[in-house]
């Protein structure tokens, strides 16, 4: 048994190709002795609860609805569910729904599979990530270069096509350059970002967002934009545009210390007074990237217009 | 602002504590004003808050402070004083300056002892040509306040009615003093105010890295006295993380007997402590 963890994506066409597979790797862990967790939708934990019968109970099932609300929540679950006992090895399978997704939440999704490799690379943890075969290309593209094994037929192979998750982070990490006709604000003080709260509550309510979802933005923006005050070097200066069907806020400051590709992907192992602020803005809003060059930290944040 | 001076306050909220300032304004209803503003902005600020005036320039500050700080409530709390000239300097030249200190370090020991993070005054000031005897006895008192209320860190105002000063008196207090009071009344995001029953304070408006400090401090200086305390935030319309990650870390440090309840927790605190996981067994919500 390898103390590290491995990350392994598997095709399925077909409802019982898919029970055979996921089921099988469950039962796989169960026999050795392993713990089991399915992030996954309704119709996936019904055929695996059919599959795997009695054994099932030994499953604890989570609904994507739950665990991918937002999808960097998922990184939150599988971390409370190792540190429940840490010491024995878990066997999971991670799965979400896919509607209508932006181009900026494919990139994040792209960050999701690439840096789960990196950050859970200590842990004792086998996750399968299964794939529909039915998605768009841009999907199955992510499974084919984001994971380390593929799972066919019972066994795992070595996948040829996995990338370097690290070099691909900081590809996924390029600065965007505000457009053309973005509303600027500046924020130089403390005491400016209220006013920036209560431009953004503004421009929120008048593109027609549901004021839960204002709340939420105001909330990430003033994270990030605090971070900027308080690490970068000034002026940090709130840029506000459309883009890809996405609302865009984003924060640009001086430049500070250069970011690690994966700040903020999860939150402070302990309780503690600073260190959320990225995190939390991820747990908030659509899709948030980040990286930084010579005109500065950059963080967008976006959100789906109505 | 004067120039050359180190001490001036860019806003009276987060002023340092110990900056003395000075007002010369022509006529009592400006004078008013200035010491209004300081007023508001010290009790919003969650500080204990002296003014030595007459009953008449009581009445008018009572009168004109804004109504979100409750100046009833302020003044039943201890939270406003109020003080007669006579009642705070005396009726007779003071012998020595000492017993003056004396009396400025009970004050802001007693502040403290009431759960207020610091004093501040703000002083009518044209009884005290009278009381002393002449003008350079004036500037030596001014100079000598300086000192002890940078060593005991106490705020003040000085209100000086310019009208009643000749040629170059204004510039010799003036110069006895960090800077001048601003009677530009800019509201401050939020207030933080003392509430004796429960024990605890009432905020209201937003709290971020502009004024969390404020907050902390006052909620420091509440748990000091009773550890025990009550956060009203049915007024509060925005908290950022560390607001409240460092509140979790307040009621974490209180004694195992000790607990901070947060009462009427709004929807975005509510979002942050689901969001983080910051719960602490002495963080207690109220439903």
């Amino acid at each position: 048994m390898s103390p590290s963890a491995t990350h392994t994506s598997m095709f399925y066409g077909t409802d019982r190709d898919y029970a055979a597979e996921a089921g099988g790797f469950l039962r796989d862990g169960l026999e050795r002795g392993h713990r089991t967790l399915v992030m996954a939708p309704p119709s996936r934990t019904e055929l695996l609860r059919s599959e795997l019968g009695n054994d099932a109970d030994e499953v604890t099932f989570v609904d994507d609805s739950i665990a991918y609300a937002p999808q960097w929540n998922a990184y939150r679950v599988l971390l409370d569910f190792a540190a429940a006992a840490p010491d024995v090895r878990s066997c999971v399978i991670a799965e979400q729904r896919f509607g209508r997704r932006t181009p900026a939440e494919l990139v994040d999704y792209r960050r999701l599979e690439s840096a789960i490799n990196l950050v859970f690379a200590e842990h004792p943890v086998d996750l399968l990530c299964p794939y529909d075969t039915a998605l768009p290309s841009d999907l199955l593209d992510i499974a084919v270069h984001s994971h380390g094994g593929m799972r066919r037929g019972g066994s795992v192979a070595a996948n040829p096509g996995f990338q370097d998750p690290l070099a691909m982070l900081t590809d996924l990490s390029a600065v965007a350059v505000p457009p053309v006709g973005s509303t600027t604000l500046d924020c130089t003080q403390h005491s400016d970002v209220a006013l920036v709260r209560r431009s953004v509550r503004a421009r929120g309510a008048e593109i027609g967002l549901d004021a839960d979802v204002v709340a939420d933005v105001v909330l990430a923006l003033t994270e990030v934009l605090t971070n900027a005050l308080l690490h970068g070097s000034p002026p940090a200066l709130v840029h506000l545009y459309d883009e890809d069907g996405m609302w865009v806020c984003h924060v640009q400051d001086g430049g500070g210390p250069p970011v690690d590709v994966l700040s903020g992907v999860v939150p402070p192992a302990q309780p503690a007074d600073h260190g959320y602020g990225l995190w939390l803005a991820r747990q908030l809003v659509s899709a948030v990237d980040v990286g930084s060059n010579p005109t500065g930290t950059h963080v967008r944040l976006h959100t789906r217009r109505p | 602002m004067i120039l050359g001076t180190h001490r001036a306050p860019s806003d009276l909220g987060s002023m340092e504590p110990g900056t003395h300032l000075c007002a010369l304004e022509q006529g009592s209803a400006r004078l008013d004003r200035v010491a209004a503003t300081f007023v508001a902005q010290g009790l919003a600020a969650g500080d204990q808050v002296l003014y030595i005036a007459s009953e008449q320039e009581v009445g008018e500050l009572l009168r004109v402070l804004p109504g979100n700080l409750d100046a009833r409530q302020a003044v039943g709390t201890g939270q406003l004083m109020t003080s007669s000239f006579g009642d705070a300097y005396g009726s007779s030249r003071p012998e020595d300056l000492a017993t003056v200190a004396d009396g400025f370090r009970a004050a802001a020991g007693l502040a403290r002892k009431r759960g207020f993070p610091g004093l501040r005054v703000a002083a009518r000031m044209d009884p005290l040509a009278d009381l002393l005897g002449s003008f350079d006895e004036v500037v030596e008192w001014e100079r000598m306040a300086g000192g002890l209320q940078r060593e005991l860190e106490v705020s003040s105002v000085c209100l000086y009615d310019a009208g009643a000063l000749v040629e170059g008196q204004g510039a010799a207090l003036a110069s006895e003093h960090d800077g001048l009071a601003p009677d530009l009344d800019v509201p401050p995001i939020a207030t933080f105010l003392a509430v004796d029953e429960p024990w605890g304070l009432r905020v209201t408006g937003e709290v971020d890295v502009s004024n969390r400090d404020l907050l902390h401090r006052m909620v420091q200086s509440r748990a000091a006295v009773v550890p025990r305390l009550r956060l009203d935030l049915a007024g509060l319309t925005f908290a950022d993380v560390g607001t409240v990650a460092r509140l979790r870390s307040i009621a974490a440090a209180l004694p195992d007997s000790g607990y901070l309840v947060l009462a009427q927790v709004p929807a975005v605190v509510r979002r942050i402590l689901d969001a983080t996981g910051l719960g602490h067994d002495r963080l207690r919500l109220e439903p």
